[in-house]
C-alpha cells in the first residue's frame, strides 16, 4: 500500500528540487568542513610567510595575492590569537561597534573568518548583517531583459522599476552583439522614471569595460573572482588581472564591485576538497585585496549547489556576513532561480531582507521570469506586490514601494517615447508608435511586435565604430525634446568627472546626492538605532491601494 | 514620503553623528577627509577635468553646445587622489590603494589599457612581455604602481606556470 499523504507530499514543487548529501571530500559541503585549512599567520620582517597552515613556499597564486595585500599586517597576530568564539560573540554584542569589529576582521585569514561565522546561528548571522553592512540604509538591484533583446521593452522596463524604487539596475544579452542598445535602453529608461538611478551591462569583461569607457553604463558587477587557483584560470584571469582591471574601471570613473560565490568551484570541479563557504572566503579576500569597493555575493548564478546541501541556504547568508566584515559593498544575490517551492525561495531571502544589506536583491527581475536573461530570478515583476506585502508585514524597508497604475503607465511610455526620439536623432532604425503603445501596456515580450535584428545589429556596428558616446545621448534626447531625461544622463556624466559615486555602498537620489560608507555610513549599535523607517517612508510602504479604508465602509 | 526627503534626514542624523565627533575630523594638513565628501557638492572648486576646465565650469548647455566633448567628461588624477584621501580617513586603505593606482591609468588610452589587461590574463604573456608592459607603464606613463603590480604578476606567473607557451 502507498500512502496517501506521502503521494501529496511528494507531488509538492518542494519535492522537484534536487537535493545531495554532503561529501567533504570532493567540496560538496557548505561551511564548517573537517577539510578546511585551521586559522594560522606567521609574520616574518613585514611579510606572511605562513597563512592558515601554509608555508609560503607551498602557496598558490591566490594565497600569495591575498597575504600580500588582503591582510592588515600591523593587527594580524593579535587577532589571530583571538578566540573565534569571542569574534562571533562580539558581532553580535550591540556594545561593540562596527568598527571595533572592523579592527578585527580586516587583519584576519580565510579560514580564520570562515570559522568565525562558524558558529553563528542564522538569526545570530542577520543580526551581524544589521550591524555589519556599510550604509546606513538598505536598498535594492533589478534585472532588466527580454528574450528579444528589444530596447523599447528594457527602456519602459527601466522606467516603471525605477518608479518601484531601484536604485540600480543591470541588463544583459540574448545576441552580444545587441549589449550597446540594450546598455542604452536601459539608461535611458532609468533617468527617465527616476534620476540618478545607476545601470550596467553584464558581458564579457573586456567588452563591458568598454562600453563603460564610451558612456553607455555607470558601473559594472560581473567581474568574477574564483577561490581556488585552477578554477580562477578555466574563468581566465588571475588576481592579479582582476586587480588591474579594477584600476582600469576607477581610471575612467566608473564604479565596480567583484562577483563571487559559494559553489562555484565545486560546480566547476576544483574545489580541492575545501567547504564552498571557505573558498568563497578567499574569494572575497582577493577582492579586499585587489582594493575593490564591494562585491556582488551569496552564492549567485551557482546557488542550485549550496542549496542542495544540508546548511546551504544559511552558509550563502554567512558569506554576505563576511563580505561585511571585510568592509565591502554587500551586493547579496536573491536573484538566479533555484526552487520550485515558493516557501523556500521566501525563507532563502528572509536573511537579507530583514537584515537589510546594501542591495538586497542582485537582481531582482523587473521582467516576468520568461525574460530574465539570467537564467530567471527568485524574484520577479509578478511578484512586485508579495514584495510589498512584506514590507508592509514586517515594516522593513526592502528598497521597494507600491506604485500607482496610471503613474508607472506614464513613466513607461515617456522612456519608450524618449528611447524613440533618441534613436531618430541618432539615425538608428526607427522605433514605431506601435512599439511605444506595446511597451507602454506589456507585461513582458510576448506582447511586443518583432524588431528587425538584421537592421538593428548593422546599425548597432555603424554606431560603435563612429564612436558615439554617452556625450551624445544627451543631445541626441534634447533634439528630440527630452531635455529633461537629457540632463539626467548628463548628470550621470557629470558625476563620473568628480567620483564620489566610486566609494563603498554608493547610490544617488533623484537630485544626484549621493549616499555611501563614507557620508552614510551604518550606525546600528541595538534597538532604535541605525536606519530606522521614518514615518514618511512607512506611510508610503504601508499604503497599498488595495487596502479597505475605514471612511470606505 | 519622496526619496529626497527621505535622504535629507539620513543627512541630517549623519551630521549630528558627525558633531558628536562620531566621524572623522575636518581635514588636517591639507588631506581630504570624509567631512570634505561628497566632494562634487563640497570641494567643488578644487576639482578638474583632465583637459583642465575647472569642474563647476561643466553644464548641460555646454555639452548641448559641443564646447564640452566626451574628452572632458573624464576623471582627473588629482580627483582620484582626493577621493583616496578620503577613502584613507574612513579605514579603507585597500581602496585607496587602487583608486591611486587608478589615478596613474588615467593618461593610458583606452585601446592600450584594454589590450595590457588582455595579456595579463593567464598564459597570454612571456615574462619579458610582462616586464616590457611594466617598464611602458613606469616609463610612458610615470604609472609605478601599476608597473609594480604587472612585475609582482610576471614573478607570479612564472612560479605558477601561467606564462604563455610555446
Amino acid at each position: 500500500m502507498k500512502s496517501k499523504r506521502f503521494e501529496a507530499l511528494a507531488a509538492r514543487p518542494v519535492n522537484q528540487d534536487g537535493y545531495v548529501q554532503e561529501w567533504p571530500e570532493v567540496g560538496l559541503i557548505a561551511m564548517n568542513s573537517p577539510f578546511d585549512p585551521k586559522p594560522s599567520i606567521k609574520i616574518e620582517n613585514g611579510r606572511i610567510v605562513e597563512m592558515d597552515g601554509k608555508a609560503r613556499a607551498d602557496f598558490d597564486m591566490l594565497d600569495t595575492f591575498i597575504a600580500d595585500h588582503a591582510i592588515r599586517l600591523g593587527n594580524a597576530e593579535k587577532a589571530m590569537a583571538m578566540d573565534s568564539l569571542d569574534i562571533a560573540r562580539k558581532i553580535v554584542d550591540i556594545n561593540v561597534s562596527r568598527d571595533e569589529i572592523l579592527d578585527i576582521t580586516l587583519s584576519v585569514t580565510p579560514a580564520k573568518l570562515t570559522e568565525i561565522v562558524g558558529k553563528l546561528t542564522i538569526v545570530e548571522i542577520m543580526m551581524g548583517m544589521t550591524k555589519m553592512r556599510a550604509r546606513l540604509m538598505p536598498a535594492n538591484q533589478c534585472h532588466v531583459t527580454n528574450v528579444k533583446d528589444n530596447p523599447v521593452q528594457i527602456a519602459a522596463d527601466a522606467a516603471e522599476a525605477a518608479v518601484r524604487g531601484f536604485a540600480e539596475m543591470e541588463t544583459t544579452v540574448g545576441i552580444a552583439r545587441y549589449a550597446p542598445f540594450n546598455a542604452m535602453a536601459l539608461f535611458v529608461g532609468a533617468q527617465a522614471g527616476r534620476p540618478g538611478i545607476m545601470t550596467q551591462c553584464a558581458l564579457e569583461e573586456a567588452t563591458e569595460l568598454q562600453l563603460g569607457m564610451r558612456g553607455f553604463t555607470t558601473y559594472a558587477e560581473t567581474i568574477s573572482v574564483y577561490g581556488t587557483e585552477p578554477v580562477f584560470m578555466d574563468g581566465d584571469d588571475t588576481p592579479y588581472s582582476k586587480a588591474f582591471l579594477a584600476s582600469c574601471y576607477a581610471s575612467r570613473g566608473l564604479k565596480m564591485r567583484f562577483t563571487s560565490g559559494t559553489g562555484s568551484e565545486v560546480q566547476m570541479g576544483y574545489a580541492e576538497g575545501k567547504s564552498m563557504l571557505y573558498l568563497e572566503a578567499r574569494c572575497l579576500a582577493v577582492t579586499k585585496g585587489a582594493g575593490v569597493q564591494g562585491t556582488q555575493n551569496g552564492s549567485v548564478s551557482c546557488v542550485g549547489v549550496p542549496a542542495g546541501v544540508p546548511g546551504g541556504i544559511r552558509a550563502i547568508a554567512a558569506e554576505n556576513l563576511i563580505a561585511m566584515l571585510l568592509d565591502l559593498e554587500s551586493t547579496t544575490s536573491n536573484d538566479q532561480t533555484f526552487t520550485h517551492s515558493d516557501l523556500r525561495r521566501v525563507a532563502r531571502s528572509v536573511p537579507q531582507l530583514f537584515s537589510g544589506t546594501d542591495y538586497i536583491c542582485s537582481g531582482y527581475s523587473a521582467t516576468p521570469n520568461y525574460d530574465n536573461m539570467f537564467a530567471g530570478s527568485n524574484w520577479d515583476a509578478d511578484d512586485y506586490d508579495d514584495w510589498n506585502i512584506i514590507q508592509r508585514d514586517m515594516r522593513i524597508d526592502g528598497g521597494l514601494q507600491p506604485v500607482k497604475e496610471e503613474d508607472v503607465i506614464k513613466a513607461r511610455n515617456k522612456a519608450a517615447r524618449a528611447l524613440q526620439g533618441m534613436f531618430r536623432e541618432l539615425g538608428l532604425p526607427p522605433i514605431t508608435d506601435e512599439e511605444v503603445e506595446a511597451a507602454t501596456y506589456a507585461r513582458g515580450s510576448e506582447d511586443m511586435p518583432n524588431r528587425n535584428v538584421n537592421e538593428d545589429l548593422k546599425a548597432i556596428e555603424a554606431m560603435m565604430a563612429r564612436k558615439v558616446t554617452g556625450v551624445d545621448f544627451v543631445k541626441a534626447l534634447d533634439k528630440a525634446g527630452f531635455p529633461d531625461v537629457a540632463q539626467n544622463i548628463y548628470n550621470m556624466l557629470r558625476q563620473k568627472v568628480a567620483g564620489d559615486y566610486l566609494h563603498t555602498a554608493s547610490i544617488f537620489d533623484k537630485d544626484f546626492h549621493v549616499y555611501s560608507g563614507v557620508n552614510a555610513p551604518n550606525d546600528y549599535h541595538g534597538p532604535m538605532t541605525g536606519y530606522q523607517l521614518s514615518e514618511e517612508r512607512w506611510e508610503q510602504i504601508k499604503n497599498i491601494p488595495n487596502a479597505i479604508r475605514p471612511e470606505d465602509i | 514620503m519622496d526619496q529626497e526627503a527621505l535622504m535629507r534626514q539620513i543627512v541630517e542624523q549623519v551630521m549630528s553623528a558627525m558633531s558628536k565627533g562620531a566621524a572623522p575630523a575636518a581635514p588636517a594638513g591639507g588631506k581630504m577627509t570624509a567631512a570634505n565628501y561628497p566632494l562634487a557638492e563640497k570641494e567643488a572648486d578644487k576639482l578638474k577635468t583632465p583637459t583642465g576646465k575647472p569642474f563647476s565650469s561643466l553644464s548641460y548647455e555646454k555639452v548641448l553646445s559641443g564646447e564640452l566633448t566626451s574628452d572632458d567628461m573624464r576623471i582627473a588624477p588629482e580627483t582620484l587622489e582626493y577621493q583616496a584621501q578620503v577613502a584613507e580617513s574612513v579605514n579603507r586603505e585597500a581602496f585607496a590603494g587602487n583608486l591611486r593606482r587608478a589615478a596613474e591609468l588615467i593618461a593610458v588610452p583606452d585601446e592600450r589599457l584594454l589590450e595590457i589587461y588582455n595579456a595579463l590574463r593567464p598564459y597570454r604573456s612571456t615574462k619579458q612581455e610582462l616586464i616590457d608592459i611594466a617598464n611602458e607603464l613606469d616609463g610612458k606613463y610615470g604609472a609605478k604602481t601599476a608597473a609594480a603590480l604587472v612585475r609582482e604578476a610576471a614573478e607570479v606567473y612564472e612560479k605558477r606556470d601561467r606564462l604563455k607557451k610555446f
